[in-house]
């Protein structure tokens, strides 16, 4: 079930993808709607973070390329916007809430240029989004997991743009926190953003998404909730692994072998 | 020597007043240059390029036959920039761990510029002379026109820095999100390199090559337990860095056979040993004090408690309490009992008389709290927790002490108020 959309918001074409040299994608065709909330399901190690990654331009592709908004990555770098897992960096790192969330304007603001008035107004606004305005002084190894992953999403909203990618949001955050991610959700599709989001739980699936991608190495689905999100393609995803297809991806790495020519 | 000391603080001799500030302004950029390597963790690599540079000084130096400082610099950066390279391409392409290759490509390199630096002392160059105090330092050697270069060069190391601070910062927390934006990643870790690799040049005259890496790394590892701000941090290392650069000076001149840098590391190594232990907030002792006050105050509200169990068990609210009594309740030895009631006295939770101890009003309240927060969270894990209400009791001695009053209004209203604890003993509302 893999539904192919009209004028799509992303087009991924024939991705494959290795890291450190074992493939863990194998030719991905996938195209997504706008102004979705999408989901990205999968076992661990199925290739979610690194689908992500790879449509951020964060990892050498070994063959396909991505179109956004129809162009390439590089003309639409303002309209995205990426949410890293939280682990991915050091929470020990010596800065304040109010500066991580800056980080979201460096873009715009581009090298060299100082924030400008604005550009705090909108980084206040947004972490009044995520309810942690009080803490804009405070610094950020002083967060709970919870606060953490706001102050995350409070940088992405910063970044004022169209098409957003999350890794693994809901990872670890208290239950206020992620009733409050929810809600930004449910508010950054109303206003018809595409928010793509890597999740875990699958009993939460059906509430949070409207469209899914169904991963495991390859692509199993990609299409609306209720035609994709059935218990034969999760037996697919998730039941029998593909062993072969593991066990030539571990040759693969083994030997050093180009899985391209 | 008291007599070089008090020549050298009177600053007469204007070169000495020209060092001073020369490796005040060094050791100050270095520094602030070193903090985001130390920050990017990679306080490995100032090392190797310290290190490094060495062969390229001695290279450049060999070729002209003469000490001229922009063909140094030159040498210097090839061979730092070949080194980094080097410990990439190893870490990239082989099982060798980055931590292997730095050690592998560090020594490498040295070792070669002690074979150069030796080889063309015995040559007999007459330009030779100060070369062989790239090594360890000599700040005295520096003439003015040796101050004036690297000082320049430290300032614009300076002045990079805070050119591209949003973005050294940016790459420095979370590397990929500044990729995804669209930073030149690349070129950012370039110039970065670039600029330690020009931080140790400064000092080769002052510090030498050797212990530059310690001017990169120690004031920002020191100036962390002074701040968790990175400006802040980035002033505070500037500081150290500047105080024992100068200090390094001022031991060249009283001391004059003394090498430099192994002064200036022994400065900064003390200012990061009181950092470490003395650091109101983060040092060793601050926390060490916090764990003393810990450990009193469970002690202290133990013994409170035990007043109340005791008076629950005997119905003897009210009436005094001696310190067997308490012994035969807390295993605590007569001594630490004699000094928990001293201070719970103190505190005006007792008073005292020929009987034995009364628990203040004030004291009552906090009694019956304890023993309410006990057996309120006894219930919490038997009942949420699902665990036997005989091994409730271990856990709740621990956590009674840390419940705030929100935790305890919350743990309240979860439960319902309920009457009495897994063991059946009757729980103490106010």
């Amino acid at each position: 079930m893999i539904q192919q959309v009209e004028n799509p918001i992303i087009e991924v074409h024939d991705l494959s993808v290795s890291y450190e040299k074992k493939p863990v994608l194998w030719d991905v065709d996938l195209s997504l709607p706008s102004g979705k909330l999408i989901g990205i399901i999968g076992p661990n190690g199925a290739g979610k973070s690194t689908l992500l990654k790879s449509i951020m331009g964060l990892l050498p592709l070994s063959s396909g390329y991505i179109n956004i908004l129809d162009k390439p990555l590089k003309e639409v770098r303002d309209k995205i916007s990426y949410v890293p897992q939280r682990e991915s960096v050091d929470w020990d790192f010596p800065t304040s809430v109010f500066d991580v969330v800056m980080m979201g304007r460096y873009g715009q603001l581009g090298l060299l240029k100082r924030p400008k008035k604005a550009d705090k107004e909108i980084v206040m606004d947004s972490l009044s989004k995520v309810g942690m305005e009080a803490f804009k002084d405070r610094q950020i190894s002083q967060l709970s997991g919870g606060q953490q992953q706001r102050v995350f999403l409070a940088r992405a909203l910063a970044q004022q743009a169209e098409i957003y990618f999350m890794d693994e949001p809901f990872a670890g955050v208290d239950a206020a926190t992620e009733k409050a991610i929810v809600e930004l959700l449910r508010q950054m599709s109303a206003e018809k953003k595409t928010v793509i989001v890597v999740h875990h739980d699958l009993q939460s699936v059906a509430r949070y998404f409207d469209w899914i991608i169904l991963l495991n190495m390859r692509l199993v689905a990609s299409g609306p909730i209720e035609n994709a999100f059935t218990p034969e393609l999760l037996q697919e995803t998730y039941g029998g692994k593909l062993t072969l297809l593991t066990e030539i991806s571990e040759l693969i790495q083994k030997n050093r072998f180009p899985n391209r020519e | 020597m008291l007599e070089n000391l008090r020549n050298f603080f009177s600053f007469q001799d204007i070169n000495v007043l020209y060092v001073s500030l020369g490796t005040i302004i060094l050791g100050a950029s270095a520094a602030v240059v070193g903090s985001f390597t130390f920050l990017r963790k990679r306080a490995l690599i100032g090392d190797a390029i310290a290190h490094a540079i060495l062969p390229g000084i001695c290279l450049a130096f060999l070729l002209s036959g003469t000490k001229n400082y922009l063909l140094l610099i030159v040498g210097a950066f090839i061979s730092g920039w070949v080194s980094i390279l080097l410990v990439d391409y190893i870490s990239k392409n082989s099982k060798i761990k980055e931590d292997t290759a730095i050690g592998l490509i560090l020594s490498v390199f040295f070792g070669f510029g002690v074979l150069l630096l030796t080889y063309i002392q015995q040559s007999g160059n007459s330009a030779q002379t100060g070369l062989d105090s790239f090594l360890f330092g000599k700040a005295a050697s520096m003439v003015q026109q040796d101050v004036i270069i690297f000082s320049i060069i430290s300032i614009l190391l300076v002045v990079m820095v805070g050119l591209f601070y949003k973005e050294l910062q940016l790459i420095s927390f979370d590397e990929n999100f500044a990729r995804s934006i669209g930073l030149p990643v690349k070129g950012l870790i370039f110039m970065l390199s670039s600029l330690t690799v020009l931080a140790v040049v400064t000092g080769i005259q002052a510090v030498g090559v050797v212990l530059m890496a310690a001017l990169l790394i120690t004031p920002t590892a020191a100036a962390k337990y002074w701040s968790g701000y990175l400006p802040r941090i980035l002033l505070i290392a500037a500081f150290i860095g500047g105080f024992s650069g100068f200090s390094g000076t001022a031991i060249s001149y009283v001391a004059p056979n003394m090498p430099t840098g192994p002064w200036v590391v022994m400065v900064l190594s003390l200012i990061a040993f009181i950092s470490i232990f003395f650091s109101p907030k983060k040092g060793i002792i601050a926390k060490a004090i916090i764990q003393v006050r810990h450990r009193q105050r469970i002690q202290d509200e133990n013994i409170i408690k035990t007043f109340f169990q005791i008076a629950e068990a005997e119905e003897s609210f009210g009436e005094p309490k001696t310190i067997k009594m308490i012994r035969e309740k807390r295993y605590y030895s007569d001594k630490l009992i004699l000094k928990i009631l001293r201070r719970l006295k103190r505190h005006g939770y007792l008073s005292q008389t020929k009987e034995g101890y009364f628990l203040s009003s004030f004291g009552q309240k906090k009694a019956a709290r304890l023993v309410k927060l006990h057996r309120l969270w006894e219930l919490y894990l038997t009942d949420y927790l699902r665990i036997a209400p005989d091994h409730v009791h271990e856990d709740a001695d621990t956590i009674e002490h840390l419940i705030t009053p929100e935790l305890e209004k919350r743990l309240e209203e979860k439960l319902g108020y309920p009457e009495v604890d897994p063991h059946n003993s009757k729980i103490p509302y106010d």
